[in-house]
């Protein structure tokens, strides 16, 4: 490597010099608040600031895992996402491998896709307790009018039935997410490698599973990871959709953390809470880049 | 050149951000302005009016309760010294004054001014024997009622509970339309299920408390009526099972579409239901809440509201308690539910010979006699967790999960081991 000229050495300052603010601003809003919170979670502090940071060590962390609501929360959590990912997957491919085709409306089909996925979660969670409404609800309206039932249902009122509302509502909404990060995929795939499968006598499943889904492996992993990372952290949905009810069955570890930390002013065992939900999330993104790397 | 336009303008900037001196004393007043829009402007300047030394800005916070709780979390924590007052729901105030967020009023009032509020609405301000706020306006859960229905079955009014049962059950039957409840009211798990579970136990003679004062959720009377709420679902069958996710305004909606005989939410609902083309308009009508079979004194309105209260760091308290008195005065709260329906936290209010001119507040005064508060004052900063249990407790009966003994059981060990810490 050559040596730095004085001109090479003043750019180098000069970029730095700019991606400095930037550097010093994310510190400030992102890191701080963080190093922050995982300072409170080993200790005990007073709202008001009256009493001094007390150093309390793993306390939070052991009251945690004696708390019946913690792991509730995580087994609606984990059920949550184990529940909805791999549908949003299966449904992601199938509508990006349709967008990829070519045909007449394919502009407007794309952009019917993508409609859910830029709505707001929450507007979306609002939209769809109106349809599940037991009394006034489009799905009653349908089913009690075809003779499917003939009694409402009571789709956010019954445990398990609000949990597939809830799965049913994130497979709807981000979907179309998955569908545009494997579309991008589906089109960087060259063409001749399908011209050349052709010519070898390949049926269009062959074609899909020996060319199309092995190079559709990277974005197939980036869109998990990031799925599986939101379905984790999912609060919006069951904040507007079910308030985290019937009793607890569908309170989220965000949700709960909520609570604790905003409505009873519990910030150190919150931020507990939230150490442990960064633990999962890590944990989850660790083993999908080892089970997908384990295969290459 | 560029450069002293520059400068000035920094300076003009710098000099109109800088606080002009003045001799006047400068107070905040947070209040949102919703329902008391109106008020506001017209409380400060009389206010000002009497005292010409104080101005007053109005802080508008936002209508959505938590939203306006956290902004008051964030500038008590960093010991804002504004707002000087503020609005609070009524449920904040213990935990306010246990954080240390409110200065005590009664340095400030005489025992006497103090006895001229709701007495019962406020307790709910009150820690070891001081007082923390004052109340600016009340609501309150009442019973609507179909009157169509009810005469062309020759009923009256229900006054108890057992009545009510009973009545819900005939209309139902005679109506023979499946679209038809008895009786709707906010029972998802939210704080008004607490609302109307504390009306349900006291019009038993129960309550969150026993005579002595002891935390007593698991009381027999309190077990009797929540297994009334339970059996009015699966047994006697007056309110649908979906009853369990209605919110005030889901309950609210189904009332007004004519698919309810009884209705149990707060009093905002009365305008909308009265508005021109509500399907109930001119066939409802309302009144206290029900109490159970021997227990005519029983108090079943759950009351709730605002109070106004002292920022602690305030640096003008005492200009600030001025405010906080005109603002809950006599002629003031008068003007509010003359002007803006507001009810007043003033039991003499409802005798002033004007409020005959307040539409139906009269009506809802008298129901706020036989009102009863949550229990938000003695439980301070533990207050969000007591509801939260008694909520979900309350939810498991409701849904039938546990035997209701078991719920109110467990909800007392729960509640009783949080207090003792």
């Amino acid at each position: 490597m050559p040596a730095m000229t004085v001109l090479d050495r003043r750019r180098h300052w000069t970029g730095g010099g700019f991606v400095l603010p930037t550097i010093l601003l994310i510190a400030l809003v992102l890191i701080y608040p963080v190093l922050v919170s995982v300072v409170q979670s080993f200790g005990q502090s007073d709202l008001g600031g009256t009493a001094p940071y007390r150093f309390v060590g793993l306390q939070h962390y052991i009251e945690i895992a004696g708390s019946a609501h913690f792991w509730n929360a995580l087994g609606v959590t984990l059920i949550f996402a184990a529940g909805s990912v791999p549908f949003e997957l299966v449904i992601g491919i199938g509508l990006a491998l349709l967008m990829n085709e070519s045909f007449r409306g394919k502009s407007i089909a794309r952009l019917a896709v993508l409609f859910p996925w830029a709505l707001p979660t929450a507007l979306n969670a609002l939209m769809w307790r109106w349809m599940f409404n037991s009394d006034y609800g489009v799905f009653n309206a349908v089913v009690l009018q075809t003779h499917l039932a003939s009694r409402p249902i009571d789709w956010l009122g019954e445990p398990t039935l609000a949990m597939t509302s809830m799965i049913v509502v994130a497979v709807w909404k981000t979907s179309s997410f998955m569908a545009l990060i494997i579309l991008a995929g589906l089109q960087a795939i060259p063409g001749e490698l399908y011209e050349a499968g052709r010519m070898d006598g390949m049926t269009r499943w062959t074609e899909f599973r020996e060319i199309t889904l092995p190079l559709l492996r990277a974005p197939i992993l980036v869109a998990l990871i990031l799925r599986s990372m939101d379905a984790l952290r999912t609060f919006e949905l069951p904040f507007n959709l079910t308030g985290g009810g019937p009793i607890d069955t569908t309170e989220s570890l965000s949700l709960y953390a909520y609570k604790e930390i905003f409505a009873y002013l519990k910030f150190n065992s919150g931020s507990a809470l939230v150490v442990v939900q960064f633990l999962v999330v890590f944990a989850m993104s660790v083993i999908y880049i080892i089970a997908l790397r384990r295969r290459d | 050149m560029r450069r002293s336009l520059i400068a000035l303008a920094c300076a003009a900037t710098i000099a109109a951000i800088l606080p002009q001196p003045s001799r006047a004393e400068k107070l905040v007043i947070a209040i949102g302005s919703r329902g008391y829009g109106q008020v506001v402007p017209h409380d400060i300047e009389g206010f000002t009016k009497a005292n010409p030394g104080i101005s007053v800005d109005w802080l508008k916070v936002s209508d959505v309760p938590n939203q306006t709780r956290q902004l008051y979390v964030t500038d008590f924590t960093s010991k804002s010294p504004t707002p000087d007052v503020f609005a609070m729901d009524i449920i904040w105030a213990g935990e306010f004054a246990k954080r240390g967020w409110l200065a005590p009023l009664d340095s400030y009032m005489t025992k006497d001014d103090l006895s001229k509020y709701n007495q019962s609405f406020l307790t709910a301000a009150t820690l070891n024997g001081h007082v923390y706020g004052a109340p600016l306006y009340l609501d309150g859960t009442h019973l609507f009622y179909r009157t169509d229905l009810l005469e062309k079955y020759h009923l009256q009014p229900p006054q108890t509970w057992e009545e009510l049962i009973k009545d819900s059950q005939i209309v139902m039957n005679g109506e023979h339309n499946p679209q038809l409840y008895g009786f709707v009211s906010m029972w998802a798990k939210i704080e008004g299920l607490f609302m109307n579970w504390l009306s349900f136990t006291n019009a038993n003679g129960g309550g969150f408390y026993n005579a002595a004062g002891q935390v007593a959720v698991n009381s027999p009377a309190n077990i009797a009526a929540t297994q009334t709420m339970v059996d009015m679902i699966y047994k006697t069958q007056i309110a649908p099972k979906s009853i369990l996710n209605d919110k005030p305004d889901d309950a609210r909606t189904l009332f007004q579409q004519g698919r309810a005989v009884f209705l149990m939410v707060q009093d905002f609902v009365y305008d909308p239901l009265n508005a021109a083309g509500s399907p109930v308009k001119g066939k409802f009508d309302f009144m206290r809440i029900p109490y159970f079979a021997g227990h005519p004194d029983a108090h079943t309105t759950a009351m709730g509201g605002f109070l106004l209260g002292i920022n602690p760091n305030s640096a003008h308290k005492a200009a600030a308690a001025k405010l906080v008195a005109y603002f809950t005065s006599h002629e003031a709260e008068l003007w509010a539910a003359l002007n803006a329906n507001r009810a007043p936290g003033r039991p003499d209010v409802y005798k002033d010979p004007q409020i005959a001119h307040a539409g139906i507040l009269p009506k809802l005064g008298a129901d706020f006699d036989v009102g009863l508060v949550r229990p938000s004052g003695a439980t301070g900063d533990l207050y969000p967790q007591v509801s939260e249990i008694m909520q979900l407790e309350v939810t498991k009966a409701l849904h039938r999960q546990v035997p209701v003994k078991e719920a109110l059981d467990s909800a007392q060990k729960q509640i009783e081991a949080l207090l003792s810490k």
